[in-house]
């Protein structure tokens, strides 16, 4: 029962969260006075934006809009896009495919390697191999996801010619931008399931293994792998929120036509109906994957267990 | 706890707990990368001969180490002709200061609300905590990209705006650390004697926090360094002719075909403060750990 009042609390917390970001999504827009100014073409006239302003509601009171949003939002409303006058909320379903596929495929292949990097380091300890993980892990950090991605076609679009430079709809187009966009959590994952490992390998249970006779192999793979999973499995939820915004970045330079795309466009075309759907999404994924991280968290670690 | 110990031994002599010589390289790299970069930030700005602004319309798209009219050009010149290195030095400063009063208004405001909801406890702390949830809740370069829309790319905008988006992790950790030192003896002789809650904040719990929020802040600058280069390659931190790092990348990016320095130096730029600001964290880290066990 602990771990279910457990899950109850961080769903309520989720909740909350999402309320939150409402508010200041909706609000944002207020900031500099007038929404209607802020949504409108700079030449717009005065009596345009006052008709804007009315089809709007933001002569209505600010509290009395807010209840609006949230109420339409509650039924999958979020608004009408400015810019192609359709609901923001097909724009978003419409790209969310492309975005599901570069971030899931670079979050895949980088856990993966990470995992399998990450365990070398951590049983050959100080050597030469533990050296040139760390050199990898540091360099992955150390660039933004942009950069990297120009590196990359330059490379392997200008030079070698292996690879289209931009684009979507074949594996070749998924290679750089899920290269690209993964670097940064190879290095992550590499870092956090050493230091992790490390820790377990210590531990009791382990050295009983290790009395049987088991070899280090089986013993990282069968038992100590298992709890050293904990920490990497929270911390992927949390590294979720910046894998999104990562994949913004990448949609542009690789013109993947993906959420992150769509949203960098609504802010320079000042859609911001668009910009909010954007945003509250991308709060509800990393609410809900985060809750998912708790029950993964509460099968895994059998102190909190249902 | 065993297993704890052993991963900072390896950065530790087993007999004199001193630091091993690996751990202290780190250091001594990251210290170089750092001193370089300021040095290079300052000096050029100030010294270099070549205008970072203006540029010589014949020259345009030179490639490093050329000479063109009696100047010498190390890292080449741009579409408009403008010297490199001046645009690099001048750029990282502007990225540079951004970044660090930036973080300077993220430090203070996220260990003050810390502090605050770690000592009072009960609803203010419920509150701020939920605060620091829903702020971490939204991409970093989504919402700095909705502020900075709404109000208009400006040097002064973007500092306030990633200044208020990066405290929710210096919050996190002041509160908790608050919450140790809450419990202390000397805490409740404070106020026994009758200090004020704001004369005990500031006089015993801050200088308990200064020490973890210091190695915190080396950790977060990369993650700040990067994000304002997001912002400026996407075109919505600091506006051209003025350069930023990021910015720089973005001009060179229409470009990179004919010359893919533009885009070169200013990367290796940002991995050179990025790698050094990650090594003298992790190493402050271990400093800590160590001296703890």
């Amino acid at each position: 029962m602990k771990g279910l009042r457990f899950l109850l609390s961080r769903a309520v917390q989720g909740l909350i969260v999402m309320l939150g970001v409402s508010a200041l999504v909706f609000f944002a827009l207020f900031l500099t006075g007038d929404p209607a100014v802020l949504m409108m073409a700079p030449d717009s006239t005065a009596e345009e934006i006052a008709a804007f302003r009315e089809a709007m509601g933001f002569n209505d009171p600010i509290i009395v809009q807010y209840g609006r949003f949230l109420s339409e939002a509650l039924q999958g409303d979020l608004g009408t896009s400015l810019r192609y006058s359709r609901p923001a909320v097909d724009l978003l379903t419409e790209r969310l495919g492309a975005t599901a596929l570069l971030a899931l495929s670079a979050l895949l292949w980088s856990s993966l390697l990470g995992f399998v990097l990450g365990a070398v380091a951590a049983v050959r300890k100080n050597s030469p191999i533990d050296f040139a993980i760390r050199v990898i892990s540091l360099l992955g950090q150390a660039v933004p996801v942009f950069w990297l991605a120009l590196m990359l076609i330059i490379l392997f679009s200008l030079n070698l010619r292996w690879l289209p430079s931009s684009g979507y709809g074949s594996l070749s187009h998924l290679v750089m931008p899920s290269l690209a966009l993964g670097a940064y959590y190879l290095s992550a994952i590499t870092r956090l399931v050493r230091a992790s490992l490390i820790e377990t390998l210590g531990e009791n249970y382990v050295r009983t293994a290790r009395a049987k006779g088991l070899t280090e192999w089986r013993i990282v793979v069968r038992h100590a792998l298992r709890n050293a999973m904990i920490p990497v499995i929270t911390l992927q939820g949390m590294y979720l929120a910046s894998l999104l915004g990562g994949a913004l970045v990448t949609e542009i330079i690789f013109a993947w036509p993906g959420i992150g795309r769509l949203a960098v466009e609504a802010i320079q075309n000042r859609d911001f109906p668009v910009v909010q759907a954007v945003v509250l999404f991308a709060a509800l994924v990393f609410v809900v994957a985060n809750f998912l991280v708790d029950v993964a968290y509460t099968w895994l670690n059998p102190r909190i267990r249902l | 706890m065993r297993g704890s110990r052993s991963s900072t031994s390896s950065w530790t002599d087993p007999v004199t707990g001193a630091l091993r010589i690996r751990g202290n390289e780190d250091a001594a790299l990251a210290i170089f990368l750092l001193a370089v970069a300021v040095a290079f930030c300052i000096l050029v700005p100030l010294a270099w001969p070549l205008d970072a602004l203006r540029g010589d319309i014949s020259a345009t798209f030179k490639p490093p180490m050329t000479t063109v009219g009696g100047h010498l050009h190390p890292l080449g010149t741009d579409q408009l002709g403008r010297d490199l290195l001046a645009r690099l030095g001048l750029g990282t400063l502007m990225s540079f200061g951004i970044v660090l009063v930036s973080a300077a208004i993220s430090v203070v405001l996220g260990t003050a609300l810390g502090m605050v909801a770690g000592y009072y406890g009960g609803w203010v702390d419920a509150v701020i905590m939920r605060l620091v949830d829903i702020q971490l809740a939204v991409p970093f370069i989504l919402l700095i990209l909705l502020l900075v829309s709404v109000l208009g790319p400006s040097m002064l905008n973007l500092v306030i705006v990633l200044g208020l988006t990066g405290w929710a992790i210096f919050a996190r950790v002041a509160r908790g650390r608050t919450l140790e030192v809450r419990e202390l003896e000397y805490i409740d002789a404070s106020r026994a004697i009758g200090l004020s809650d704001a004369a005990i904040i500031f006089r015993h719990v801050l200088p308990n926090i200064i020490g973890p929020q210091t190695v915190l802040l080396t950790l977060d600058l990369p993650r700040l360094i990067i994000l304002e280069a997001s912002v400026g390659f996407l075109g919505l931190g600091v506006q051209p002719p003025m350069p930023t790092l990021g910015n720089l990348i973005g001009e060179g990016r229409s470009v990179i075909l004919i010359a893919n320095w533009l885009v070169l130096y200013p990367g290796l730029m940002i991995g050179a403060l990025v790698i050094g600001c990650n090594l003298l964290g992790d190493w402050l880290v271990r400093r800590a750990e160590s001296k703890v066990s």
